[in-house]
């Protein structure tokens, strides 16, 4: 499973990364949501986990901007300070899901394998309705 | 004059709410990372129990930067101590340079969620006598301001200087900051600071400034 994972700060991405890949997720991480855009404009990912305080560009602009280029592109929003407004806000620009840090990695792996398997049903499904194939 | 007084409180309160909820923001951020590294630290247990080495360089590294972590969130608790008990602080003769250095340190995060880099310009000690929160409220209004209406990267100088019997406090920007109107709706909020602390507002267009006159001196 390939994650994007994009905070501004450093010393997290870097740890929450080293857990993830312990998990055998393939994770990039960078800092900025520019950054960010430009790997969603080159590359495929199954989802994005989005911090929605960041400088410059904070979250939730950059959520509508991630959905502009790729509107199938899960993404998983981590905040600080969860309020309901902001969740909801970021629900109705397409989230799938607010995170409140500190993470619970086993609650954001839970997540994520969510998004994996709806993926692959989803594909299956596809395949099946138009080309007549079964996926095993 | 108990309307100007109730103003200024309320906008204190808007400002001790702000800066509360930026540092508590900040506490929670160090607690997260080192959250994520009581995690890690587990997760190379279990691996090690399975068989996987634990390398210790690995472990010294984690340690320290738990350490860092615990310095980092220290600092901004120090800092919202400081803050909290200058809200009651009464008239102090103070250094400007240390006010606008406290300043810049409460509103840091902030400025940078903003592209704002906050900078203190002073060679010389400018004295005077202030209540440090009702200056410190003031400053932050005009800051507000700013990063309400502009875009992009932009950088800020706090400098002082004596004249007269009074205190130029001057709030330096760069350019493409738009001084006129912040100078409007800041002087606008900030009234009743301006009342309190007997400054007057004075945006000038010229220099990409803005500055506070204020006496040196405060006598009740």
């Amino acid at each position: 499973m390939k994650i994007l994972l994009v905070d501004d700060d450093q010393d997290f991405i870097d740890v929450l990364s080293d857990r993830m890949i312990i998990r055998e997720i393939d994770v990039t991480s960078v800092t900025s949501a520019k950054e960010a855009f430009g790997l969603v404009e080159k590359f495929s990912y199954d989802a994005i986990i989005l911090d929605l305080q960041m400088p410059e560009i904070d979250g939730l602009q950059a959520l509508e901007r991630l959905k502009a280029i790729n509107p199938d592109l899960p993404v998983i929003l981590l905040t600080g300070h969860a309020t309901v407004a902001k969740g909801v806000e970021a629900m109705k620009l397409g989230a799938i899901d607010v995170i409140e840090k500190p993470v619970d990695i086993r609650v954001l792996t839970e997540k994520l394998k969510k998004i994996n398997t709806q993926k692959k049903s989803w594909w299956a499904t596809k395949l099946h309705s138009t080309l007549g194939l079964k996926v095993l | 004059m108990i309307s100007i007084l109730g103003s200024a409180n309320t906008l204190g309160l808007f400002f001790f709410g702000s800066m509360s909820a930026s540092m508590s923001h900040e506490i929670k951020n160090a607690l997260a990372i080192i959250n994520e590294h009581a995690g890690l630290l587990d997760d190379l247990v279990r691996l090690s129990e399975k068989g996987k080495p634990l390398s210790t360089d690995r472990l010294k590294s984690l340690s320290a930067n738990i350490g860092r972590q615990v310095q980092r969130a220290d600092n901004i608790v120090g800092r919202l101590n400081r803050f909290a008990h200058s809200a009651r602080q009464p008239v102090i003769t103070t250094d400007t340079k240390e006010i606008f250095e406290f300043t810049a340190a409460l509103v840091d995060r902030l400025a940078s969620m903003n592209s704002v880099t906050i900078t203190v310009g002073m060679d010389v000690e400018v004295p005077m006598q202030v209540r440090p929160f009702v200056l410190e409220n003031l400053l932050w209004v005009c800051l507000k301001t700013m990063f309400s209406m502009i875009s992009g990267p932009h950088s800020i100088e706090f400098k002082a200087k004596k004249k007269d019997s009074d205190v130029a406090i001057i709030i330096q920007f760069d350019e493409g900051v738009p001084v006129e109107m912040i100078g409007v709706h800041a002087a606008q909020e900030g009234q009743p600071l301006l009342i309190a602390l007997r400054a007057v507002m004075s945006p000038d267009v010229q220099n990409n400034s803005i500055t506070l006159t204020m006496p040196r001196k405060f006598e009740e």
